[in-house]
């Protein structure tokens, strides 16, 4: 314990103490809640599905400085690659299969390698977000005109007699998400971080001090990629029905961002944060205001860009600073 | 033959529109630096407009011009000093991009709740009017959708061209600090290349209801095509941009002929790749829209 | 001595925690050549900046003609008369030299005199009467330092402030570019100029301020600084040394 605080320090101990407990609660909810009856067993669900998908993101977005926008082609990439393994009998043949859903990770994450060599070997980040984009539309057209192998626009149907309860849902969904969360924080802390952020400031310094910023940079698009085709194999798993508009849809674009730009880009806390608002917004959002939330939602997108673009971590290590500077005035650079 | 050439003339005219939205794009990255992802939303929100317009007050669709311009306008100017006056203002673009992202998401949804899905066309007297060349039938309001992209692109190229403010913008896509040494409001300089984007895209919404019938998932798909085009035209260039919203058209117009009509949205994409990848500075080979690493 | 156009009093300024200047003060007179020299990171440009209004100060005043310029806009000081030539000329080489210098008579009150700064600059430059439509950015480096100061003309200027006009030019053009600054100030306009090249600057100025780490360390005229013993080792002597490369402070 001596060591660990020796360690850790004050803060650090409190947080720990935090974190272990809040994941102790979450473990062992289903065994005191009901999560097929209630409501919060299916939200805590889709939140840990966003939440593996908006760290993947928040891994290129925050920690690189690139946009990709081809999350939901990566996301939806995943759950059909795990669907047509299944389909075809290959893996271990059991539900929540480790192998089909490793495979449905790493399927997204080399299409990503590929298009991010051809794209960042040439250009500069600004038109990844672009090319990703056109690369999204693409696959998603190529599934809908699939014809039999990809079950064209109907898509295709798994056993769904395969269901017996949410709770293993929530615990794999649950597992991943602070998987994917640990994994981030670790790489984040790791040289491979400390190159990414190398890369984000400037990377023409990065790669005078050589840094191979090609390679880091399509590392960590195609992490982010796996990370979203993981999830996507999970919700497939929860759809049993899977079809182009569902899994390709772009809310799985859009609500990941949401969450990480609203919690904080770059920052650990900040898409979990992130995650469990924006999940419980369109929640009830879908209780109470029917379709209407996804105006809201890109009304969020604006406010938080608009007034905080930080996020809510932003505002957090924020405040210090702003109270500081009450005291003297700082040179600012003139409007016009 | 004949087939191929009625083929590729729709594919022109069919252009046009992608080639009106390109020039704006066009105008907000030169100044701004920002890829304005939401011109595709505006220009459906403005073909509503118009389409309200004409059904509600009988308003002519080309008079409609008169009002939609005008109107889009001074909405880029509100955008502008509303939300992306302080984002401009800063290094990180993303701020930007996510503002258009969030704006595009918000406007497309408000139009899918306000509208529904079901497609709209404002359709007038002289709609289906068609003029015969030889074996090869030209719809009118198509040829006046070539005309007023025309009429438009040689607008732009003149205010850029031929007027102070013009020079300005012009001058501040090279270099916006220069610019305010001047005593030039570099505010003001965006604001109004911003407000000349949204208003080609309330022109576009005229051609865009008149012509088509649209719905508001048309939005996003024209923001990707018009950047598409603009890829392919290379930043800061008027005729560049115009030209390549054309040549879009067209291979889209060949694409749904010979290979089927899901598939146009697939090979315009796959070209915007190929473009990126293999030409940056697009295909006339103007001033690069991406810098080399 | 002609009545002050430019005081700067007990200046500051600071880039965020790093302070770049300390409690500077400084008087530009009217229709004199003023040289401010030091080395890099020295605050010349920081001073520059924050009299042209590109940073507002942390503490002290800018008056021009005894008016406080405070937190004006960068606009109202041109219309004032304060024009900056900066460092690295920053011209628009997509335009043509007849553009940027349009764009140098941009607000309302040069307008009217726009014709006569034209005739000005060619009579100053012939050479980009020459080249007027030919793109900026084709010009070669004399031309491009000679438009940027044709460019701050047109603006009718009270002071020219010029940032580094030597920079990156050869001693032969160096000379030639300082020429045209004392036929410019020949011809009425008052001149505040930033040089690395202590010499030529010290020669061709009627007053100058040495800079140091934020500081104005030594005043005089030309000839009492150039004679200075100490100014010719710390700065002279280590300028043969670095030469002419690096950028302002």
């Amino acid at each position: 314990m001596k060591a660990l605080y020796r360690r850790l320090g004050h803060k650090g101990l409190i947080s720990l103490g935090i974190i272990v407990a809040a994941l102790a609660a979450l473990g062992t909810l289903p065994f005191w809640l009901d999560v097929d009856a209630s409501y919060t067993g299916y939200y805590l669900f889709i939140t840990c599905v966003y939440l593996t998908v908006a760290q993947g993101w928040n891994l290129i977005a925050g920690y690189t400085g690139q946009i990709s926008l081809g999350t939901h082609a990566f996301f939806g990439l995943g759950a059909y690659t795990m669907a047509g393994l299944w389909l075809n009998g290959i893996g271990l043949y059991f539900f929540f299969d480790v192998t089909l859903m490793v495979v449905a990770g790493i399927a997204p994450a080399i299409v990503a390698s590929i298009i991010g060599l051809l794209l960042l070997s040439r250009l500069k980040g600004d038109y990844l977000s672009f090319g990703t984009l056109g690369l999204a539309q693409i696959v998603y057209v190529l599934f809908v005109k699939g014809g039999k192998i990809t079950g064209g626009a109907n898509g295709i149907y798994l056993d769904a007699s395969y269901f017996s309860s949410m709770r293993v849902y929530y615990w794999v969904a649950l597992l991943v998400a602070v998987l994917a969360t640990l994994a981030v924080w670790l790489l984040t802390r790791s040289s491979f971080g400390l190159a990414l952020k190398a890369i984000r400031e400037d990377d023409i310094s990065a790669a005078s001090h050589g840094v191979n910023v090609l390679k880091y940079k399509v590392l960590a698009f195609a992490m982010s990629a796996f990370l979203a085709g993981l999830a996507g194999s999970i919700y497939g798993y929860y759809l049993f029905h899977l079809e182009p508009a569902s899994v390709f849809n772009m809310n799985w674009l859009f609500y990941p961002i949401l969450m990480v730009v609203l919690g904080g880009t770059g920052t650990i806390i900040g898409p979990v944060i992130g995650s469990l608002i924006c999940s419980a917004l369109f929640a009830y959002g879908d209780i109470y205001f029917g379709g209407y939330h996804p105006i809201f939602s890109g009304f969020l997108i604006i406010l938080v860009m608009r007034f905080m673009p930080g996020g809510i971590m932003g505002l957090v290590s924020k405040a210090p600073a702003l109270w500081r500077k009450k005291e003297g005035a700082v040179a600012t650079t003139t409007p016009e | 033959m004949t087939i191929l050439l009625q083929v590729l003339i729709n594919g022109v005219l069919f252009g046009t529109m992608y080639g009106i939205a390109a020039i704006g794009l066009s105008l907000v990255f030169g100044t701004m630096r920002i890829i304005f992802l939401a011109q595709g939303s505006m220009i459906v929100l403005f073909a509503y407009l118009t389409y309200w317009l004409f059904t509600l007050l009988g308003i002519d669709p080309y008079v409609c011009i008169l009002i939609s311009v005008p109107v889009a306008f001074m909405v880029g100017l509100g955008l502008f000093y509303t939300l992306f006056k302080d984002a401009a203002a800063i290094e990180d673009k993303n701020v930007s991009l996510l503002l258009a992202v969030g704006l595009m998401y918000m406007v497309d949804n408000l139009m899918l709740t306000f509208w529904t899905a079901n497609p709209r066309f404002a359709a007038t007297s002289y709609a289906s009017y068609t003029i015969r060349i030889g074996d090869v039938n030209i719809s009118f309001v198509r040829l006046m959708a070539l005309v007023i992209a025309l009429l438009a692109a040689f607008v732009v190229f003149y205010f850029l061209k031929r007027t102070r403010l013009g020079t300005a913008v012009r001058a501040a896509s090279a270099d916006m600090q220069a610019v305010k040494l001047l005593g030039i409001s570099s505010n003001w300089v965006m604001a109004v290349a911003f407000g000349i984007g949204i208003g080609l895209a309330g022109l576009a919404g005229v051609v865009m209801a008149s012509v088509y019938s649209f719905d508001p998932n048309y939005g996003f798909t024209f923001a990707l095509k018009a950047l598409v085009a603009l890829a392919l035209g290379g930043i800061g260039n008027v005729w560049g941009a115009l030209s390549a919203g054309l040549i879009l058209g067209v291979i889209e117009s060949l694409g749904a002929y010979y290979i089927g009509a899901g598939w146009a949205d697939a090979i315009s994409y796959a070209v915007f790749i190929l473009v990126l990848i293999f030409m940056p500075n697009g295909i006339f080979g103007g001033r690069a829209a991406v810098k080399k690493v | 001595m002609a009545s002050p156009l430019l005081e700067v009093r007990n200046l500051s300024v600071s880039y965020g925690d790093v302070r770049a200047l300390f409690g500077v003060s400084l008087t530009v007179e009217e229709g004199l050549i003023v040289a401010l020299v030091g080395s890099n990171g020295a605050g010349k440009s920081t001073l520059l900046k924050a009299v042209s209004g590109l940073i507002y100060p942390t503490e002290g005043e800018i008056l021009f003609e005894g008016e406080d310029l405070g937190r004006t806009s960068i606009r109202h000081r041109v219309n004032k008369g304060i024009v900056q030539v900066p460092e690295g000329r920053r011209l628009f080489p997509n335009l043509t030299v007849h553009e940027n210098l349009k764009l140098g008579a941009y607000l309302p009150r040069t307008r009217a005199g726009y014709k006569d700064s034209l005739e000005r600059v060619f009579s100053l430059f012939p050479v980009l009467r020459e080249r007027q439509n030919g793109k900026a950015g084709l010009l070669s480096g004399g031309e491009q330092q000679m438009l940027a100061i044709g460019r701050a003309v047109m603006a009718q200027p009270r002071l020219i402030m010029i940032d580094e006009a030597s920079l990156g030019l050869s001693p032969i053009l160096t000379m030639a570019i300082f020429d045209l600054i004392t036929t410019l100030h020949q011809q009425g306009t008052t001149i505040l100029m930033i040089e690395q090249n202590v010499n030529m600057a010290l020669k061709h100025c009627n007053k100058a301020y040495v800079m140091s780490t934020g500081h104005i360390v030594m005043s005089g005229t030309g000839e009492e600084l150039l004679a200075n013993e100490e100014l010719r080792k710390a700065y002279l002597g280590r300028r043969a040394v670095t030469g002419n490369q690096g950028s302002g402070s």
